[in-house]
């Protein structure tokens, strides 16, 4: 990625816009993604942003795989790049294994899942349960953190290896459950720093940045359909009890979007706690209050399927609950900043943007 | 609409550890923290925050000041507000007048006030507001007449902020009848707050404060030489100040010394809920500084700015008022403006003068609809 940034974003609004358009988006929702603009980003090399190009990714940081996002976020694109730079191609990279043509997903840890390996480097034996695994159905692979043990190892598994028991999000993207009892080719101890605390870390810092392009996407829609749609005579942005809803939703659509922009830059080269959890929660409450003063602003129209306010809306309501709540951001970052003690508060609530751009 | 993320430069971070020392030497560590720009009237402080060059800082050294940025202006004043230091002499002084004497104040204007405003000396308030003259600022019923060498000015101004400590007030009145467009024949003139025919009496605030005052004007005569900018333009100078006082830290930190306090205080380890409400509050508080910092960049960068500050100052004033509901959701204790926590304190005096944060310097209902024009461009 040599792109400079703004340009990313471009690029790839250039490639999707039609393909994740809202009809598009509509037609897309049965099939649980949307393959046509998944193929097409992957043949710009969008789909491997932030895997180094050596592990046969397409280079760039994580800043850039954000950009990436939010783009994706804005059109409502069901693709899992996320999963794919963020997740899978770091995990498999840092562990020295390529990552195959993909989607790649991975599994980061869902409370309930439980992994076990078995064997050593002649046959490795997987026996996992898996929930809420995005885009299970479509992917080529599933990585995944297994113990053998003890001992946590980066293992992937083929997709015929896996069953998959079909779930979705509010938004009709595969989150699957998936089974695993199986000889599998690929295992090798998780590097130092691999585990599911940073893996989830990095599924929210995407997550926020796909939910800060849904939010600015939304304040466009808003502003664009209250200044034309009109009711007694004049468009109803006249009205004050409307514009309440539009610089509400602005507000929090360019809130949501600056956190992810200071998380996103200061991840170079890794991702802090305090800058992601602020992002994930700052994103995750602007969700709620935006999708209502938006669908409240849309009056019916809204509500309905074809519409592009609820693509995204219901992709908020989805985003802002995985790889953790507001609550539980919320909650980790307390008990860190608690721990820390009162003088170091303001030092680091201080402390912005830090890395510049190049 | 663009708010964009800023690093901030070396300089800037080793002006920040200057005022950080500065204020560990100045702040007894049981000195009571104020609740941001209603923090205690304190000369002597305002004078050695001047002496180190952080007053009127932005204004050109030939008029007294440092000729800083807007950033680094920010900074000083982040760094005050999250300390609860006693800046109530200066403030208004530093963030209003100074720059609009800069701007639209007479050479001689700017020759007297400025270095003494940059020295921590000449204190200002603001005289807008009126009894039947809130909001709709244009409907100010204050007159001035024309006499020999000057004006006679009569009316009265309300919730005159510090009027019975400090200097000067600017007053917006009218200097010519209303005829036709009422934002025409209108200016501000500098009235000195111990003339003869100012009469200053209090208005004591819900917590007991006398903080604001009604200053009634008889027949004071105002020369010639205090008429602040063009006569006339009273309104276009007076739209222009608000919005440039709108967006600072002023808008989002009020209520930081009583979160601080709370955690200082706090049983430790925190309650689940407890966590919450601070990882909550932290992340805002991070991510409103920063939409704040970049309109004071944007503005050393000469970008335009119309809807931001609206929406900064909207954002932040309303995320004070949700910060003190939080903090007593989770404090569990009955509020004691006297009481021996410090953070019952400041809470009570959060819960007391909250319901101001959305109300001065222009309500939440007027922002809106600044903001909304500036949106649709
Ligand atoms: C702590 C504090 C300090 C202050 N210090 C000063 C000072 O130093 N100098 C000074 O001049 N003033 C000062 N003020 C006054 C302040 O500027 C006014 O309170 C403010 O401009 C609102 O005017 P008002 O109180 O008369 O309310 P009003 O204008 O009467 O408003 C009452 C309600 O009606 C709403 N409303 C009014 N018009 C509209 C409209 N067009 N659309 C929608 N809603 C509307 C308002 O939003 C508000 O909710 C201070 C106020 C406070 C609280």
């Amino acid at each position: 990625m040599s792109e400079h940034r703004g340009s990313i974003a471009e690029a790839v609004a250039g490639i999707i816009g039609e393909l994740s358009g809202p009809e598009a988006v509509r037609l897309a929702e049965p099939h649980g993604w949307n393959e046509p603009a998944w193929r097409a980003l992957a043949e710009a090399a969008f789909t491997t942003v932030a895997v180094p190009e050596e592990h046969g990714g397409s280079g760039g940081d994580i800043a850039d795989a954000c950009e990436v996002l939010t783009a994706v976020g804005r059109f409502a694109a069901a693709v899992p790049v996320a999963e794919n730079c963020l997740l899978a191609g770091w995990a498999l990279s840092s562990a020295g294994l390529a990552l195959p043509g993909g989607p790649v997903t991975m599994a980061v840890g869902h409370p309930a899942d439980t992994a076990v390996l078995r064997g050593n480097t002649a046959s490795w034996r997987l026996n996992a349960r898996l929930h809420r695994v995005p885009w299970a159905r479509q992917a080529t692979h599933i990585a995944l953190l297994a113990d053998l043990e003890e001992v946590p190892h980066v293992v992937l598994v083929p997709h015929a290896d896996a069953e998959i028991q079909p779930g979705s999000n509010l938004a009709g993207e595969a989150r699957d459950g998936v089974v695993v009892d199986a000889v599998v080719p690929h295992a090798v101890p998780a590097p130092a720093g691999i585990d599911t605390g940073t893996l989830r870390l990095r599924g929210a810092l995407g997550r926020a940045a796909a939910m800060s392009g849904a939010l600015a996407r939304i304040n466009e829609l808003t502003l664009a359909y209250t200044g034309t749609r009109q009711q007694f005579g004049r468009t109803i942005d006249r009205f004050q009890a409307v514009q309440r809803h539009i610089v509400r939703i602005a507000e929090h659509a360019n809130a949501a979007a600056i956190a992810v922009e200071a998380a996103a830059a200061n991840a170079r080269p890794l991702p802090d706690v305090f800058d992601v959890a602020a992002a994930k929660i700052v994103c995750g409450e602007a969700s709620g209050i935006v999708a209502a003063a938006a669908h409240q602003a849309h009056g019916a129209i809204g509500m309905t399927k074809e519409y592009e306010l609820g693509q995204l809306t219901r992709r908020l309501w989805s985003w802002r609950d995985e790889f953790g709540t507001e609550a539980l951001w919320s909650e980790l970052l307390g008990e860190q900043l608690a721990a820390a003690g009162a003088a170091a508060l303001w030092p680091r609530i201080s402390t912005g943007r830090v890395v510049g751009n190049e | 609409m663009r708010f964009a993320t800023t690093v901030l430069t070396p300089a800037e971070l080793e002006l920040r550890a200057q005022v950080r020392d500065f204020l560990r030497t100045e702040l007894p560590p049981e000195h009571k923290p104020g609740l941001g720009m209603a923090a205690e009237h304190d000369p002597e402080f305002s004078c050695k925050l001047a002496a180190a060059g952080w007053v009127g800082m932005a204004i050109p050294p030939k008029y007294g000041g440092r000729g800083r940025s807007v950033v680094d202006r920010f900074i000083v004043t982040e760094e005050l507000l999250s300390a609860g230091a006693p800046i109530g002499a200066h403030f208004v002084a530093d963030r209003q007048t100074a720059p609009v004497l800069l701007r639209y104040g007479s050479e001689a204007q700017r020759e007297y006030f400025l270095p003494r405003i940059c020295a921590g000396e000449c204190w200002f308030s603001l005289g807008m507001s009126e009894p039947d003259s809130g909001s709709d600022l244009a409907s100010v019923r204050t007159t001035a007449r024309q006499v020999d060498g000057g004006w006679l000015v009569n009316g009265t101004k309300v919730w005159t902020s510090g009027a019975h400590k400090n200097h000067y007030f600017a007053v917006l009145c009218r200097t010519s009848p209303a005829d036709g467009d009422r934002h025409e024949g209108l200016s501000q003139l500098i009235v000195d707050l111990s003339a003869a025919g100012v009469r200053i009496s209090p208005i004591h605030f819900l917590n007991g404060a006398h903080h604001f005052n009604e200053v009634s004007l008889t027949d004071v005569f105002v020369p010639d030489g205090m008429v602040l900018g063009q006569l006339g333009s009273g309104w276009q100078q007076v739209t222009s100040e608000l919005s440039y006082e709108r967006a600072g830290p002023d808008r989002f930190l009020s209520v930081f010394t009583t979160f601080r306090h709370y955690l200082a205080e706090l049983a430790q380890p925190p309650s689940p809920q407890a966590a919450r409400a601070i990882g909550s509050l932290a992340a805002q508080f991070w991510t409103i500084r920063q939409l704040s910092l970049s309109v004071a960049r944007a503005l050393d960068e000469g970008r335009a700015m119309r809807a931001e500050p609206a929406l900064v100052k909207d954002i932040g004033t309303r995320f004070e008022q949700r910060a003190i509901e939080l903090l007593r959701s989770v404090a569990e204790t009955e509020l004691d403006p006297e009481s021996d926590s410090m953070f019952a304190r400041l809470l009570a005096e959060a819960v007391l003068t909250g319901p101001s944060f959305t109300l001065r310097g222009g309500t939440t209902e007027i922002l809106r609809s600044v903001a909304r024009k500036g949106l649709r461009g």
